[in-house]
């Protein structure tokens, strides 16, 4: 039987319709593979990618000798990819050995591990030792990766400078975060090819693709001078004065380079979050407080500068000055200052002298002291690189009268912060030049190459640089002949200014509450170091010339010591000085035995013991054994455990001490010197020489005659 | 055996010279690029063995060969006078499926038998049983299809099976149904436009009513899945589940075959094979595979393999020697096409997910056994199409 044709055409039809089926199969093909295959590829890619981050290591931060301030450490994380956990069978197992290593619960890791997420973290930065551990143990979905974490390998140096960083390596607070962008880099991704249920695939590439590490930043900050202002601060706040907070700047008025600055109370960035967050306050920036008599060192730049007084012009201090129907009294209103010259008014710290200053500028031209404050820089933040400046408080201009002008002439209403007047008082002292604080030099790359550099700049010229000397000679003499003595630094010629204000509060000044403060610049013919001392609410004693004017002494002359400042002894000094150098003894390490055998030892090599807390043993020694030490300095030793009966002491004379000679020999003994009267040599104590007392008893001392100090003021 | 029969095998033996190898090497083509797909295919079902669909595919493929080349001996023609039995044979085979406890169940759908050695699925092997016996059907009415009436007797004779097929429930294979008889009913001289205007009904009738369940009133008697499965390849992403539920399987093939390109990724290296983002890629989403890693260029020319299978099957048809024949190459080659288009189409956004295999391609023991069973009944009338006389 042969096909008909009608079958044979159908036949034909029936392929052509096939092939043409095919044909739009084909045609979907080519638009799917060919024209969209590019989209398709990105939508395969995105379905099998998960990344996994991988933090960059953040700078260094280096002080201006390439010391290492703040560094990043390697440190392991742990991690777990739940689907992998879950997928195997073994969560309450995996659990449990590693809630054991990491110490953590069992119920918590596993609650971590089986969570519905594609990547967990189970405990972060665990350290060195624990990461090999657990990858020894090879459990399934779990991972150790390789984090970084800041650390701070001087704990509190430099703390509020610095701030620090978080978990995940993002500055909080300080520098840390003021330049986080340059510190932080950018980091890094494990690209990790996984299939639908979210299993690794095996032969998969893993992509890494490196992190950037941050750049690094150096500092101006000067570690050793840092240090130098730490110890010091360290020994104010356990000493006797019990401040309630303290704050150092130490700047090279040359170019604004803030060498140290610390504050207290201070924190450990290492371990930030166990300090309350008031400690992590970087006061030196932001708290304003009224200045006192530091301030006068700007008015006596501005009224020179004026011309509206000279060093020689003479003033009458009858103990007071008028200004309207206004009194306002001088420190030393009980015995008036009398007839002096302008240089001298300085040295006595005298307020009538200050406020006439002040007033003549007024009378020259209307607001020309506040141009002056101004162009110091007040009113404005310093622009330093820190979060949080204040700008300080100043009366208003059109609120602003004469009282006010009278007042701010001896700083009192008006409130700067320690920078402000650092930097201001830097003006004042350098030639005229008021420069931007500088705390960061340069920004480097990962190479160590500068990428950024910071160059001083400078704002203005607020003074002559004739009128600078001027400024300078005469806080000379403040140290030298006035009421500035104990910053006095053998070989050095120091000038500088007390400051001892009282807290304003609510309802006036308040009682009994004093910010002491010293404002210093050395060498006095080619000023290398500017240093504020500020130390608020201390307990006794609140003079700025006898609390804070020691610490300056000590930070300016280690420190000047330490930059190779050669020293230019005069004839005197340098026979006191070999004498010094001779007299130099070893300090015995006396921890470990009681404190009377402990004093007896020290004071057999000429040494003093200074007692701290409470104790029948010494714990710990400033300086420590085997140190070397000038006779007759103080060793502070630190007691513990509770002390049942403390050995009595005997009282010493103390007439014809200064205030600090005086606080010096109490503290030495463990007592406590309430001082009466304002400054002076001790006339008269109580209890009488001789007597026999607990340690941490008060010795009332009066004193009297010569030494100035604190404004009180009128209204 | 009787005297006859072994003389009628002797003299078979000369027809072997007819037999298509070409057809042949195009089959055995497309095998070892099955073997090939497949084993990349399937290596990462089961991830501790993971060549095992791999053995399992090479020892279906030698079954199905032996199938092939044994059902050559066996003269096509002695199947015609035994339409009913083999009629029967089918309806016996689709109700014992459906009998609780010899019918294997599987994801919601009773479709194989147990067999020992493999789990057989009456419905393929069905397809071929129903081709054969409608071919004779046909022959039977030739220039007799021109009226609706003369079209009734077929209708009922095609829809036994398919509602079957439907109870288990298997809509995919029910529906090749409906090209076989297409296929078979054109060739076999049916009124043409009667049939095209059946057909085009038909399909209008679907999609109406699809849509009217959808937008109007839920009237099909068919299952959720089975309706969403139907439509969802329209837009995959809206499947009530932003892509992830009956859609996921659409967006994930064309994703693999897209960024298969042009070249493909590489034998064993499509990411979202080998992650499995791709559901059941070593049966039904095969050629998804194909397109993954062996890119447009090994598509296309699996694609055009099929066409040439297609083109010789189609000669032979040309060539039998009786209508018969003709009508078994053309049902058989109308199933072809139909799992092709379904199957491919699916793969590629336009067809609905019905989960019927790729022919030769996918894995699948029934239907790698019937596919070759029918092709070795295409050889085998392509081998007899001259009638021999002594």
């Amino acid at each position: 039987m042969k096909l008909n044709l009608i079958v044979r055409k159908r036949i034909a039809v029936l392929f052509l319709i096939m092939a043409g089926f095919l044909f739009l199969l084909g045609a979907r093909l080519v638009w799917i593979q060919v024209v969209q295959g590019d989209l398709l590829q990105q939508k395969a890619m995105h379905n099998r990618l998960r990344e996994v981050r991988v933090e960059a290591k953040r700078g260094v931060i280096y002080d201006r000798n390439g010391k290492e301030l703040a560094i990043s450490v390697s440190t392991d994380s742990v991690g777990a990819f739940p689907s992998q956990v879950k997928r195997s069978g073994r969560a309450e197992e995996i659990a449990r050995e590693l809630a054991a290593i990491l110490e953590m619960s069992e119920k918590d890791v596993y609650e971590r591990i089986t969570k519905n997420a594609s990547f967990v973290w189970i405990k972060r930065k665990i350290g060195f030792e624990l990461g090999p551990k657990i990858k020894a143990l090879n459990l399934p979905g779990i991972e150790v990766y390789e984090e970084s974490q800041r650390y701070y390998p001087n704990d509190s140096l430099a703390a509020h400078v610095l701030g620090f960083a978080g978990i995940d390596n993002q500055g909080l607070e300080g520098l840390e975060k003021k330049y986080d962008e340059e510190l932080r880099g950018d980091a890094g991704r494990i690209i990790i090819e996984f299939d639908a249920v979210g299993r690794e695939i095996p032969q998969a590439t893993h992509q890494y693709i490196p992190p950037t590490d941050g750049n690094s930043i150096v500092l101006t900050i000067d570690e050793t001078i840092q240090y130098i202002v730490e110890r010091e601060l360290d020994l104010l706040m356990e000493g006797p004065h019990q401040p309630k907070s303290a704050a150092v700047i130490v700047m090279d008025p040359r170019n604004g380079d803030i060498l140290a600055l610390s504050s207290r109370p201070t924190f450990n960035p290492n371990l930030y979050n166990q300090f309350p967050q008031s400690h992590w306050r970087n006061v030196n920036v932001s708290n304003a407080y009224e200045p006192g008599s530091t301030f006068k060192i700007l008015i006596a730049a501005a009224a020179l500068e004026e011309k509206v007084v000279s060093l020689e012009d003479r003033f009458y201090d009858p103990g007071y000055i008028k200004v309207g129907k206004e009194r306002i009294k001088c420190w030393r209103s009980g015995n008036p200052h009398g007839s002096q010259s302008f240089l001298e008014g300085i040295e006595n710290s005298c307020n009538p002298v200050f406020v006439e200053a002040g007033l003549r500028l007024e009378e020259k031209q209307k607001n020309l002291m506040y141009r002056y404050l101004r162009a110091f820089g007040l009113g404005e933040p310093t622009g330093v690189d820190l979060f949080g400046e204040a700008k300080g408080i100043m009366i208003p201009e059109n609120e602003l009268r004469t009282i006010n002008l009278a007042t701010i002439s001896i700083g009192q209403g008006i409130a700067v912060t320690p920078l402000q007047l650092v930097s201001a008082v830097s003006a004042s002292v350098n030639g005229g030049y008021l420069i931007k604080p500088r705390l960061v030099k340069e920004i480097r790359n990962n190479d160590g190459e500068a990428v950024q550099t910071f160059e001083p700049e400078v704002v203005r010229q607020v003074i002559s640089q004739e009128t600078s000397r001027q400024v300078v000679l005469a806080l000379e003499r403040v140290v030298s002949n006035g009421t500035g003595r104990n910053a006095y630094i053998p070989g050095y010629r120091v000038g500088g200014k007390t400051g001892t204000a009282q807290i304003a509060g609510p309802g006036g000044y308040q009682q009994g509450k004093y910010v002491a403060s010293f404002m210093g610049v050395a060498p006095v013919n080619d000023p290398r170091l500017v240093a504020l001392v500020v130390v608020e609410e201390p307990q006794g004693i609140y003079y700025g010339g006898t609390v804070a004017a020691p610490i300056f002494k000590k930070v300016v002359e280690d420190s000047l010591h330490y930059l190779g400042v050669p020293p230019q002894y005069n004839k005197e000094e340098l026979e006191k000085e070999e004498q010094a150098e001779k007299e130099e003894v070893v300090v015995p390490d006396v921890t470990n035995i009681d404190p009377e055998q402990a004093k007896n030892a020290l004071g057999a090599v000429g040494l003093v013991a200074a007692f701290q807390g409470q104790g029948q043993v010494v714990v710990d020694q400033t300086p420590k054994g085997l140190a070397k030490a000038k006779k007759g300095s103080r060793v502070l030793l630190h007691l513990g455990t509770s002390d049942a009966g403390a050995p009595e002491v005997m009282v010493p004379d103390l007439t014809g001490n200064r205030i600090r000679e005086a606080a010096d020999l109490v503290e030495a003994l463990g007592l406590k010197l309430k001082p009466n009267g304002t400054a002076g040599k001790a006339v008269e104590q109580d209890p009488i020489p001789g007597t026999l007392v607990l340690p941490g008893t008060s010795i009332i001392v009066t004193f009297q005659e010569e030494e100035p100090a604190s404004p009180v003021l009128g209204p | 055996m009787s005297v006859e029969e072994v003389k009628a095998l002797f003299i078979e033996r000369k027809v072997l010279k007819n037999l298509d190898f070409i057809l042949i090497i195009a089959i055995f083509l497309l095998l070892v690029l099955s073997s090939l797909v497949v084993t990349s295919a399937s290596q990462s079902v089961i991830a501790s063995r993971p060549y095992y669909y791999a053995q399992r595919h090479i020892i279906n493929i030698m079954i199905g060969l032996v199938a092939m080349f044994g059902v050559l001996g066996l003269n096509y023609v002695h199947l015609a006078p035994r339409q009913k039995w083999i009629y029967g044979l089918m309806i016996f085979l689709l109700l014992l499926v459906l009998i609780p406890g010899i019918g294997q169940d599987a994801k919601g759908a009773t479709r194989a038998i147990n067999l020992g050695f493999m789990n057989l699925q009456p419905a393929e092997l069905a397809k071929l049983l129903f081709i054969i016996a409608f071919a004779q059907f046909l022959s039977d009415r030739q220039n007799q299809l021109h009226t609706l009436r003369d079209f009734l007797p077929a209708f009922v004779y095609v829809a036994v099976p398919m509602l079957l097929i439907m109870a288990q429930p298997d809509l995919g294979t029910a529906l090749v149904f409906i090209g076989i008889f297409f296929g078979m009913m054109f060739v076999g001289g049916a009124n043409p436009k009667l049939l095209t205007a059946i057909g085009g009904i038909g399909l209008f009738t679907v999609i109406a009513g699809i849509w009217i369940h959808f937008n109007v009133v839920e009237w099909l008697p068919l299952k959720n899945y089975q309706i969403q499965r139907l439509v969802v390849f329209l837009d995959p992403y809206n499947d009530g589940r932003g892509g992830l539920g009956y859609g996921f399987n659409i967006i994930q093939s064309l994703v693999a075959i897209g960024s298969g390109g042009l070249w493909g990724k590489g034998w064993g290296s499509g990411s979202q094979v080998q992650g499995n983002f791709l559901p059941e890629h070593h049966t039904d989403f095969i050629f998804s595979v194909v397109g993954e890693e062996l890119g447009f260029v090994g598509a296309s020319f699996i694609l055009l393999l099929y066409l040439f299978l297609i083109y010789r099957s189609l000669l032979i048809a040309f060539q039998a020697k009786d209508m018969f024949g003709t009508l078994i190459v053309i049902g058989i080659t109308s199933m072809f096409l139909f799992h092709l288009l379904v199957n491919v189409g699916m793969t590629i956004g336009v067809m609905p997910i019905t989960g019927i295999p790729l022919p030769l391609l996918s894995y699948g023991g029934s239907s790698m056994l019937t596919n070759l069973l029918a092709l070795g009944l295409i050889l085998n009338i392509g081998m007899r199409r001259q009638k021999i006389v002594f």
